[in-house]
């Protein structure tokens, strides 16, 4: 029972090992996973799409917001630098002399309030010096002539121009970057009506910080060019100027708002163009994509460990959904194969899903089926060879019948009237019970009353040349026994044992119960028999002719078959001593039931 | 029974790596954006020059994601100090530095060091004696040299008589100024040098040395200082002796003091560098140099003579006066 236990067990690990792409386990699992990544794919594309163009759509939204809000700051400023620009003409319009210590005065205080505001001059248009506060020594070569708010002023004398942003070298003291506004304008120089050029410079500071202020993600930034594309401000103007680093103008300068995508620095970047009404400034925002739409990147994170997880959750479960639906699959299997190696006594496992469990259910009532008609075939072989036995049972030995008649007619002639009527009844009552309406277990009391008449038959046959007894214990009369195993070993003690001798030979009969069995013994005291000789009588090798045909071998193997292993004969025996036949068989009063069942 | 616990710990395992593998992500995410620290330690920590270099080293950092940290020391003369900054630095694992070596010689060892800890030292402006400097930007000293000889010949014609004032001796860039300066002057045989003076960087001796200059030499009629501080000084005690524009004046860098001279007529040319593309291109090598890709050897940022017709060229005006204010 141990190697059948451990003979699967050992199998086990190996079976677990070899991996079958054709498995349930492994179809289920690839099956579930691929599905599952391909919805979770396609989920994620589609959502992925939606919230980048929102996202994309929120942060240009919100750069031009930004952009716009400087825009207005700059224009709001702008504005303001107007209005000090038409205060200022507007006292020296309403002074009728230009060399008035009040209007320096009052230009003074102006100076002073405005921060923002360097200086304040008047040229004649040759460009000399009329007025300038504050009263600062001109610097030498100042080439104002070649200025660009010189040079507007003569040119549209009528407009405000603003200049870009550039070093104001007029007066000594400090270098101070300002933007100029300047226009041509008239004032009275002792009543005399005159043209010159009034120049207003505002500190650049302001429109510096305001737009360094600007911020577009980490990288991004603002910057500012006048009409005709001169950089206003730019954080990285230097570079710009040494040829490090490039701006796209072209399309800057081509409209004064838009929003769009430019990709001539290899770096995609998201362009906020603006326009500074009052001056025709542009203000252009520049965003890195890459940075404005964190979210993107956030997203394809997000997206990436949503996969991942997904898969590991989905991979788990399948291998736990494959191996619930699997393992009773392969149980089941596990059983057959013990089954199909022989062994059909154990009930194969009954769980797991409903229709393994009705499977194995099948198998099982299957087994059953099969086990049952093994069973019966068992049985009708056993049943087969008991009615061959039978059979040879019925047999008589002609011999016996030819030598009893032959005693008999012997006996007749020589007149002995009582010994024939002996014989013959003896015979009469010989065969009755040996037919005994054939019942194949009798008690016995029959079975020893059948084998005294042979042993009448024979005495008279061999002229009392033996003697015999029958003892019996009174309580094992009534058992029950197979009928005729006593008469072929008294007839092999007759014609092995005491045919040959001399002397006087004796046969004793014994039956008696010991250890609740049931004991018989046939003891002679003929010629005995070599062990070789018993070896022989028991496997069937010896059969006498004389006999009445049921040989000792028969009786053994009859004893057996019914009773089972732990009955039959043995044999005790000692060369010219004699020889001591038990039979040993079980305690079974007789009734009919039992009559029954030796019968079947 | 086997088979169950098997599968229940190969599901433990997928939880688990699923576990370490989220909680994983936020390490992933800073690396996609790391913060580079890069320390610039530049010979001072004030004046014009080193905050337009800072100015844009600065642009570059936030182009680049970089954390920078400008240092230097009070005076542009304090080595030691330089070399406590240095390494300060190397203690402080910075991810590379960038020197402007105050002097030379002195320090190749600190820099030796900040190589033997494997952070890539650039040199910007000033060069250090160390192989291990993984790139130099800055001005070509030698070619600035040149051109300052190439002006001053110009003005004072083949028979020019020119004196040097020069900054420190042993000083790199001053030497290679010089070099450069005299190597030109040698085309012409009869442009004399006659006196090269070292005024320590100090307005005060510059003046000394100038005015002794003029009065041994009064044929002189060109003088070159070769940096900042030379150049106030000596231009201006050249106007206080009133001999403006007979000794032409060839200065170095654009303080406004050399601008206001310049306008006057005092000093003819000035030879400038670009400190903020300095800065940058500084900071923009070390990134490549922690990021392991190719750099230049040296990366030359060129220099500008600057005289009254171009100065107030609008790319000139951003050179010249880098601070709005």
């Amino acid at each position: 029972m141990k190697i059948q236990d451990k003979r699967p067990k050992r199998k086990f690990p190996a079976e677990k090992l070899s991996f079958n792409v054709r498995s349930i386990q492994v179809i289920i699992t690839l099956s579930f996973t691929l599905l599952t990544i391909l919805i979770v794919l396609l989920v994620s594309i589609m959502l992925y799409n939606k919230f980048t163009r929102t996202a994309e759509e929120n942060a240009s939204l919100n750069i031009q917001q930004i952009i716009q809000q400087v825009n207005y700051h700059l224009e709001l400023y702008v504005k303001g630098m107007q209005d000090i620009y038409e205060v200022v003409e507007e006292q020296i319009n309403q002074t009728a002399d230009i060399d008035r210590p009040i209007l320096r005065e009052q230009l003074n205080t102006l100076l002073q309030t405005r921060e923002d505001l360097v200086s304040v001059g008047l040229f004649t248009p040759e460009g000399q010096l009329i007025l300038d506060i504050p009263n600062v020594d001109m610097r030498r070569n100042t080439q104002l002539r070649q200025q660009s708010w010189y040079e507007t002023a003569l040119e549209q004398p009528k407009k405000l121009s603003f200049s870009a942003p550039h070093i104001q070298n007029l007066y000594k003291g400090k270098y101070t970057w300002v933007v100029s506004l300047s226009r041509m304008i008239q004032y009275k120089d002792r009543g005399e009506l005159k043209q010159g050029i009034l120049l207003v410079d505002v500190n650049f500071r302001t429109i510096d910080e305001l737009s360094r202020k600007v911020s577009l993600g980490k990288k991004g930034y603002a910057y500012i060019i006048d009409d005709l594309g001169n950089i206003v401000y730019h954080p990285q103007q230097q570079l710009i100027y040494a040829g490090l680093k490039y701006e796209n103008l072209e399309s800057v300068l081509e409209y004064s708002f838009r929003s769009y995508m430019d990709n001539s620095t290899g770096e995609p970047r998201f362009i906020t163009v603006r326009t500074v009404e009052p001056i025709g400034w542009k203000i252009v925002g520049v965003a890195y994509l890459d940075e404005i739409v964190t979210t993107k990147k956030d997203l394809n994170q997000f997206i990436f460990w949503f996969l991942v997880v997904v898969i590991a959750v989905v991979v788990v479960l399948s291998i736990f959904v494959s191996a619930k639906i699997s393992q009773p699959l392969r149980r089941l299997e596990r059983s057959v194969k013990i089954v199909s190696e022989g062994d059909f006594s154990t009930p194969i496992h009954v769980g797991g899903a409903y229709e393994v469990e009705q499977l194995s259910k099948r198998f099982n009532f299957m087994l059953h089926r099969i086990r049952q008609l093994m069973d019966q075939i068992i049985h009708e072989q056993e049943a087969k060879r008991k009615s061959e036995l039978d059979v040879l049972q019925a047999q008589i030995n002609p011999h016996f019948l030819y030598n009893t008649l032959n005693s008999v007619i012997r006996l007749a002639e020589r007149g002995k009237k009582e010994e024939v009527t002996t014989t013959i009844t003896s015979l009469s009552k010989f065969f009755r019970i040996s037919l005994s309406k054939g019942k194949n277990t009798i008690t016995l009391e029959e079975e020893l009353e059948h084998v005294r008449h042979y042993l009448i038959i024979q005495t008279i046959r061999y002229k009392n040349k033996f003697k015999y007894t029958i003892e019996c214990e009174e309580e094992a009369l009534n058992c029950t026994t197979l009928k005729l195993i006593l008469q072929p070993i008294v007839e092999n003690a007759i014609y092995h044992g005491l045919e040959q001798m001399v002397d006087e030979g004796w046969i004793h009969i014994r039956a008696f119960i010991q250890n609740e069995r049931l004991i018989i013994t046939v003891a002679d005291n003929g010629l005995g028999m070599s062990t070789q000789v018993m070896e022989q009588l028991l496997s069937g090798h010896i059969r006498h002719t004389g006999g009445s045909g049921v040989g000792v071998k028969n009786v053994n193997e009859r004893i057996r078959l019914l009773y089972g292993k732990a009955y039959g004969l043995s044999f005790e025996s000692e060369q010219e001593v004699g020889t001591k036949v038990t039979i040993i068989l079980p305690v079974i009063p007789f009734n009919m039931e039992n009559q029954e069942r030796g019968m079947s | 029974m086997r088979r169950v616990s098997l599968f229940k710990s190969s599901l433990l395992i997928v939880l688990s790596t699923v576990l370490v593998s989220c909680t994983g992500s936020g390490a992933t995410l800073h690396e996609s954006s790391t913060i580079r620290r890069v320390d610039m330690i530049v010979k001072m920590n004030h004046g014009d020059f080193w905050k337009t270099v800072k100015m844009g080293a600065e642009v570059a950092a936030k182009e680049y994601n970089v954390d920078l940290k400008f240092k230097g020391p009070q005076n542009e003369n304090d080595i030691e100090g330089q070399i406590q900054l240095m390494d300060e630095s190397i203690k402080g694992k910075a991810d590379a530095i960038i020197l402007s070596a105050s002097d030379y010689m002195k320090l190749a060892q600190v820099t030796d060091r900040a190589a033997f800890y494997k952070i890539p030292v650039i040199s910007m402006d000033s060069e250090v004696a160390s192989a291990r400097v993984k790139s130099f930007v800055g001005t070509n000293n030698y070619e600035a040299g040149q051109m300052a000889a190439e002006r001053l010949v110009m003005l004072t014609g083949e028979q020019g008589r020119i004196g040097v004032m020069n900054f420190v001796k042993g000083s790199k860039n001053g030497d290679e100024r010089e070099e450069g300066f005299m190597d030109y002057i040698a085309r012409y045989p009869d442009v004399r040098v006659v006196s090269v003076e070292y005024c320590e960087s100090d307005e005060q001796i510059a003046r000394t040395l100038t005015r002794k200059m003029v009065a041994e030499h009064p044929e002189m009629n060109g003088i070159v200082a070769l940096n900042e501080v030379a150049s106030i000084g000596t231009a201006e005690e050249i106007q206080k002796l009133g001999i403006g524009g007979r000794v032409k004046v060839i200065a170095f860098d654009s303080p406004d003091k050399v601008m206001e001279l310049l306008q006057e007529g005092i000093v003819q040319a000035t030879v400038i560098q670009n400190p903020f593309n300095n800065g940058y291109l500084a900071v923009q090598q070390a990134v490549k140099a922690i990021e392991g890709d190719d750099i230049q050897e040296r990366v030359d940022t060129h220099t500008k003579m600057i005289d009254l017709d171009n100065m107030l060229w609008p790319e000139n005006q951003k050179l010249l006066f880098p601070f709005v204010r």
